[in-house]
């Protein structure tokens, strides 16, 4: 986004910098990629000058408006060249400019392409400068990243840091329920719970009644969803017997097993439950035995065991893990 | 799909292309063309056609990245001296002036590439002046244990946590890193599910997985094969990571890279690398993963990312990779941890 309306003519073209007259005195640094260079690259001719001129201002450390306005051209070019990147905050610094602009710039280069990690890091060092007033923006820029792919790595990372840095967390829980009354599936939002929870609303045990008793619903709503089965057990990290001991949830298990369909998440949950000193009732053999494969299979007294051999069938990407899990877990497999 | 070829041939052929010239599409990747360079060296290496390439000329190239103090500097001016990634991050010094912004910005990544490829081509790594470079490096590492990439202010993450260890171990010297803080940082990046997300927080990914449990190997706080030793880990939760790294081959073969996304070939890469590390990777459907993979496979060499994409290099590489672990003949064993064939880790 350069201020200068020199960079395209009026049929809006790429005027090349060799035909502008505010840089008329700069005299471009070519590459010198030495004699036999590995991986050279074909260079289109506007990046190519766009760099040599950049190269020039970098080296003679001009720390001008031009030099600021090479660098918006530049940074469209080539995003990921954190030189430039570096070199414009220099200048920013030192011209003493205006870091809303900042934030208009990122916003622009983001529609190009948003996953580029020089991009949020200049984000970021703006939103530290501007500090607690940039809050709304920056929550409000992650959003609209979000609204477009709800898993952006690089918005929920800068997303984290701002509620941790600048605030602004109150809201967050709610934000995750929308996410997820938009797309249940959507794990980045599951983990955003869990960050929310643990850092600043009381922490896992002030906060697990209300969690179980959500992700229970999510769990029954689509027993595949495996985000929701582990964020499940994560709300009891670090404290198994609280885990095996919460009726409701090997209530739910059973109920999702006698149900016959996506059972593949509530039969390893109740293996995990098994291996945690949980003992399963006649419902639960019984439960399980319904979803044995084939007949001929002899009906193991094992509920434990009858559920790896289902899920060896249920589960066919993992039947060497269920094989293997049955042999460590028993002897007489 | 599963039993069609694997296109050694064609790979080779692709790599050499990129060898020679790239094209313009890669040009905003050029603060990393050493990274492209890797992808090259160690793809043919495990195409077992590293004869196709000069390696006197590599070497050249890449020793000519390296970023040397002048006389004048002290070695803990702040800045890092490794190796820069192109020369578009790459001033000497003595050119201008001496104002700060007028030098170069060597990269942590890119030295790890620059040590790799030396390695991998059988250059001699200690007659390499590797004094300011681990010195220096220590300047990076961030009071939580994560490492900045570049001395003038990046993002830090797990990612340069593994770029530091990597270039420790081959260099052979852990002067440059304090391991217990990274040790420390790896672990709270430990999530609920039993992954690693790249932040303290974030949410579990694979690349994230990879660089935290290949660090802590590296720099030898988790056992090899914990799962056929029968011993367990203080500082990883092994069975849940174990699980959720089997979940992640979807219902088409392949690998995700986190819950409920799409498959894509580089997670085979990165989560099945864990797997191996782990003693787990027979674990896998072996078969299914490969059905996928082909489907990657392009008819112009190479692999892309998803099913029927053109092919790029990062995503060949991972595609190479891939099938070494799956032991497809005709490919060198992998060395996980390292980034290179078992034998160019072993250095012979």
């Amino acid at each position: 986004m350069s201020s200068s309306s020199s960079s395209s003519d009026e049929e809006g073209q790429w005027v090349p910098l060799r035909s502008r007259p505010e840089f008329s005195d700069v005299i471009p640094v070519e590459q010198d990629d030495g004699p036999n260079p590995v991986v050279p690259i074909t260079y289109k001719e506007e990046f190519r000058e766009t760099m040599d001129y950049f190269r020039a201002l970098y080296k003679a450390d001009e720390r001008s408006l031009r030099a600021l306005n090479l660098t918006s051209e530049a940074i469209q070019f080539n995003p990921g060249n954190y030189t430039v990147w570096h070199f414009r905050r220099l200048v920013l610094e030192a011209l003493n400019h205006d870091l809303h602009d900042e934030l208009a710039l990122t916003e622009h280069i983001a529609q190009g392409n948003s996953k580029n990690y020089q991009l949020w890091h200049h984000r970021r060092w703006v939103a530290e400068k501007l500090g607690t007033s940039a809050t709304t923006e920056e929550l409000r820029f992650t959003k609209n990243i979000l609204s477009i792919d709800a898993k952006h790595y690089h918005a929920w990372s800068h997303r984290q840091w701002v509620l941790q840095a600048l605030g602004g967390w109150e809201d967050e829980l709610d934000y995750c329920h929308q996410l997820l009354e938009e797309d249940i599936f959507n794990n980045s939002a599951w983990n955003q719970r869990y960050f929310v929870i643990t850092r600043f609303l009381g922490g896992l045990k002030a906060m697990r009644e209300s969690e179980v008793c959500y992700t229970l619903n999510a769990i029954v709503a689509r027993p595949e969803n495996e985000s929701s089965w582990r964020y499940l057990r994560g709300l009891y990290k670090d404290d198994n017997s609280s885990w095996v001991n919460n009726p409701q949830i090997s209530s739910v298990c059973l109920e999702i097993l006698n149900a016959k369909t996506n059972c593949v998440f509530a039969l390893s949950t109740l293996l995990d439950l098994i291996s945690h000193g949980f003992q399963p009732s006649q419902e639960f053999a019984d439960a399980v035995d319904a979803l044995r494969i084939s007949d001929s299979e002899q009906r193991d007294s094992d509920v434990a065991k009858a559920a790896c051999f289902v899920l060896e069938s249920v589960d066919p990407f993992r039947a060497n893990y269920w094989q293997w899990y049955k042999n460590k877990h028993f002897q007489n497999a | 799909m599963e039993s069609e070829p694997f296109e050694r041939e064609k790979h080779v052929t692709f790599l050499e292309m990129m060898y020679r010239l790239l094209p313009h599409q890669y040009q905003t990747q050029e603060i990393n063309r050493l990274t492209l360079a890797y992808f090259v060296v160690s793809g043919l290496d495990l195409l077992r056609a590293l004869h196709r390439i000069d390696k006197d000329a590599v070497a050249d190239w890449v020793l000519s990245l390296q970023a040397r103090p002048s006389d004048s500097d002290q070695v803990n001016n702040g800045q890092f001296y490794g190796f820069y990634g192109s020369r578009s991050s790459q001033f000497s010094p003595q050119d201008d002036n001496n104002g700060a912004s007028s030098s170069g910005i060597s990269n942590l990544a890119s030295t790890y590439c620059a040590l790799a490829i030396l390695k991998i081509i059988g250059y001699d790594l200690s007659s390499i002046d590797s004094e300011s470079l681990l010195k220096s490096m220590r300047n990076l590492q961030q009071p939580d244990g994560s490492f900045m990439p570049i001395h003038t202010g990046a993002e830090t993450d797990l990612r340069f946590v593994y770029c530091a260890a990597a270039i420790c171990h081959m260099l052979g010297n852990w002067s440059g890193m304090d391991k217990e803080r990274a040790k420390e940082y790896i672990i709270n990046c430990q999530s609920y599910d039993g992954g690693f997300g790249l932040t303290p927080g974030a949410e579990s990914h694979g690349g994230a997985i990879y660089c935290g449990i290949t660090s802590l190997r590296l720099m030898g706080f988790l056992e090899e094969d914990v799962l056929s030793k029968n011993v367990s880990s203080s500082i990883v939760n092994v069975p849940l990571l174990l699980v959720w790294c089997l979940q992640r081959q979807a219902a088409d073969g392949g690998f995700q890279g986190r819950p409920n996304k799409p498959s894509d070939t580089c997670y085979a890469f990165w989560i099945v690398s864990v797997l191996k590390i782990l003693g787990g990777h027979k674990l896998i459907d072996q078969k299914a993963l490969r059905g996928f993979l082909i489907t990657c496979q392009s008819q112009y060499g190479g692999f892309s990312k998803f099913p029927g994409d053109l092919p790029d290099l990062y995503h060949s590489y991972y595609g190479f990779t891939a099938f070494s672990l799956l032991e497809e003949p005709g490919l060198n064993p992998l060395c996980v941890e390292l980034g290179m064939t078992d034998l160019a880790a072993i250095g012979i």
